[in-house]
């Protein structure tokens, strides 16, 4: 049988939803990737208390007239993260969770939350020298220096957590859009260090990532949060 | 012939709507020939927000107060009346706009920018505030700023992207389902590339608004008794390039600084002969470092903490040349210090478009310790090192004997010496510092050097 142009379009439409369906369907796992300094590899370094700096996540809402921006979700997705991290932190690492002072206005206790700005900013000008060898946190390669100790913060603090993210929901248009040609899928993408709160070394870092609409998977993103941190040992729960 | 099948026309139909899109931008550059004339002043409120605009609205608030949150914004209670004051004196009076609240903040950025968000807040950093001469230069910006927010250009530029993303996706489409051959084999390289040309005018406004911003800028400068001059002196001081950085992309949203110069220059003609008493004043220097100098200071921190150290030298010394016996030896000395092996003026060589764009590589691959390591182990690393910790060093002991002395000198000159290698020396002025200022946020920190100092 002959097949005609307007059949070959069909079949190849076909195709092509096939194929993405397939791919969305496979790769709606999470994955994630962890490197850990040596001191914890060798358990020189025990984290048993934790500081989580305000995570900066910040996702767009992609339509087919571009993407547009969604600060009120962002910040709400923000600081369900934090709070997710502190639970995986004491169910699955005995670890405490201690949060910064929290951010004020007025100018008279304007400095604190300077300090904690100065250093997330800190930690954004590291993050693409870390993204750029993922595989050099093994060999203790990145630090934010002692400056970390200008924080003050309680002498049991073991480490600082900063939490980076970027995620994409589509819209109703936009996903019938990826399905029939392709392109990137919702997602979340998270960038996770550990930084050592008396040296300033990166301890950890992890980028787990997931499919699904960031704003609403909040199994996922638990489950992305405690895949990516797998490898970090538990700390020994106080006698 | 015309093709006959559906298929075809549809793709033909948006081939000519690609070519279309993708040669606006250069019909938009074209423009930037026309002769200057006159436009009409700025106050005309015409405008009808739609559901996207109101989404755009909400969005600005909610930056305002993410920005604010997140320890952005500046603190400085005298600076930011000041601020307020010129931003004020350039509104057009008896003006009010629907959903605009003017607000002038100043953003702890030590790198030269300014933006309008369409609610009415303007935002300068502290880069930017330090690069400018005279109040009537950071007037300028403001004023180019403002007409951002009076012309409604955040609303126009927001729709018209959106128009471009959709282009953008249909493209997508057509790259996807067209049948083999030649058609086919165009749109999708084309579709690789419109991207980048679409996406290049979406960050920013269009050359047509700057151009339009720039100009009304003018007007309201010469009402609020601001030289217009100095908007072209401000856009000169843009265009110096301290740290590298201002790399020339296949196509910029700003139109280039001497298109900008010119049209403005033509746009100023008789404009710029009437001189008044209160524009002279607005033009003093000395007035403005003296408001502005903490801000100056605290960006000074920031430049260091950024590795923007060639900024940092190059920003002290004007201080310095502003106000020498004073604290602001310490930050010349700081700044020195921190400079290291690194050269305090970048070549001619280095200012080339690709030798910026490798520089740019490396930053985002070496580390500032690394950098550091890789210079000292040059014979141009090693000569600049020498000679800025010697004047690191020259400058700490000249802040030392300058009118009331900071504590944190003697930290400075702890860091040097422990750098030097000169760990007694080092320790002792670390202990002086601690001594001196004992309720020193970085106390701790200080202690602990100290600790290992006296182990080695």
């Amino acid at each position: 049988m002959k097949l005609t142009n307007s059949l070959v379009f069909r079949l190849r439409v076909l195709v092509l939803v096939v194929a993405t369906l397939l791919l969305v369907g496979f790769t709606s796992h999470s994955i994630h990737a962890q490197f850990l300094h040596p001191k914890i590899k060798s358990k020189e370094t025990t984290i048993r208390t934790v500081i989580v700096f305000p995570a900066k996540v910040n996702v767009v809402r992609d339509s087919m007239k571009g993407p547009e921006g969604m600060a009120a979700e962002s910040d709400e997705l923000s600081m369900r993260v934090e709070k997710m991290i502190a639970e995986v932190f004491s169910k699955k690492k005995n670890v405490t969770t201690l949060f910064p002072p929290s951010a004020a206005s007025s100018q008279s206790d304007a400095q604190p939350n300077y300090n904690v700005a100065d250093f997330q900013t800190k930690f954004d000008d590291l993050l693409p020298k870390i993204m750029k060898k993922r595989s050099d946190v093994k060999t203790g390669r990145f630090t934010m220096g002692d400056e970390v100790l200008n924080l003050n913060l309680e002498k049991t603090t073991d480490a600082i957590v900063f939490i980076r993210g970027e995620g994409k929901k589509l819209t109703g248009g936009k996903t019938a859009f990826t399905m029939l040609v392709g392109g990137m899928p919702a997602y979340l993408r998270l960038e996770i260090g550990i930084v050592d709160a008396r040296t300033g070394e990166v301890l950890l870092y992890a980028d787990p990532i997931f499919t699904g609409d960031p704003t609403k998977a909040v199994d996922r993103l638990r489950k992305a949060l405690e895949k990516g941190l797998k490898k970090l040992p538990a700390a020994q729960p106080t006698p | 012939m015309f093709p006959q099948k559906p298929t075809s026309l549809i793709v033909s139909a948006l081939c000519f709507y690609l070519v279309l899109t993708s040669i606006s931008p250069l019909a938009i550059a074209q423009k930037k020939t026309a002769p200057v004339e006159s436009t009409p002043p700025p106050i005309r409120e015409e405008f009808k927000f739609g559901k996207i605009d109101l989404e755009v609205f909400e969005q600005s608030d909610l930056l305002d107060s993410k920005l604010e949150r997140d320890g952005l914004v500046l603190h400085d209670e005298s600076a930011n009346a000041y601020l307020r004051r010129i931003g004020l004196s350039l509104v057009p009076k008896e003006l009010s706009l629907e959903r605009v609240a003017w607000n002038f903040r100043m953003l702890r950025d030590p790198q030269p920018n300014a933006f309008a968000l369409p609610n009415g807040s303007i935002y300068v950093t502290t880069g930017l505030i330090f690069l400018v001469d005279n109040e009537s230069q950071l007037a300028a910006i403001i004023a180019h700023e403002m007409t951002h927010v009076l012309r409604r250009h955040t609303y126009v530029q927001n729709r018209s992207n959106r128009k471009k993303f959709l282009t953008m996706n249909i493209m997508a489409a057509v790259g996807t389902f067209a049948p083999g051959g030649i058609v086919g084999a165009v749109i999708t390289i084309v579709t690789a590339v419109a991207p980048f040309i679409l996406m290049a005018t979406v960050y920013g406004y269009s050359q047509d608004l700057e151009r339009e911003a720039d100009l009304k800028g003018v007007d309201m400068m010469i009402s609020a008794e601001y030289s217009p001059e100095e908007m072209v002196n401000v856009m000169r001081l843009l265009d110096k390039d301290i740290e590298g950085e201002n790399i020339r992309l296949f196509y910029n949203d700003h139109p280039s600084l001497e298109e900008r110069i010119k049209y403005l220059s033509s746009y100023l003609g008789a404009r710029a002969d009437r001189v008044t008493q209160q524009m002279e004043l607005n033009r003093e220097r000395t007035a403005y470092f003296k408001t502005m100098e903490p801000v100056m200071r605290h960006n000074l921190q920031l430049s260091i903490m950024a590795g923007r150290f060639r900024s940092a030298l190059f920003h002290a010394q004007r201080l310095v040349d502003f106000h020498p016996d004073s604290e602001n030896l310490f930050w010349l000395a700081e700044a020195y210090r921190t400079l290291g092996p690194r050269s305090s003026q970048l070549t001619d060589k280095e200012l080339t478009n690709s030798a910026k764009k490798d520089a740019a590589k490396k930053r985002v691959k070496r580390t500032l310790e690394e950098e550091e390591q890789d210079l000292l182990a040059t014979p141009s690393g090693k000569d600049n090192w020498q000679t800025h910790q010697q004047k690191a060093e020259e400058f700490y002991l000249r802040a030392l004997s300058a009118e009331n002395p900071v504590p944190v000198i003697h930290r400075g000159l702890g860091m040097l010496y422990e750098k030097l290698g000169r760990a007694n020396d080092a320790a002792s002025e670390y202990g002086k510092y601690i001594e001196l200022a004992p309720a020193a946020i970085d106390r701790e920190r200080i202690k602990k050097r100290i600790e290992a100092l006296r182990r080695t």
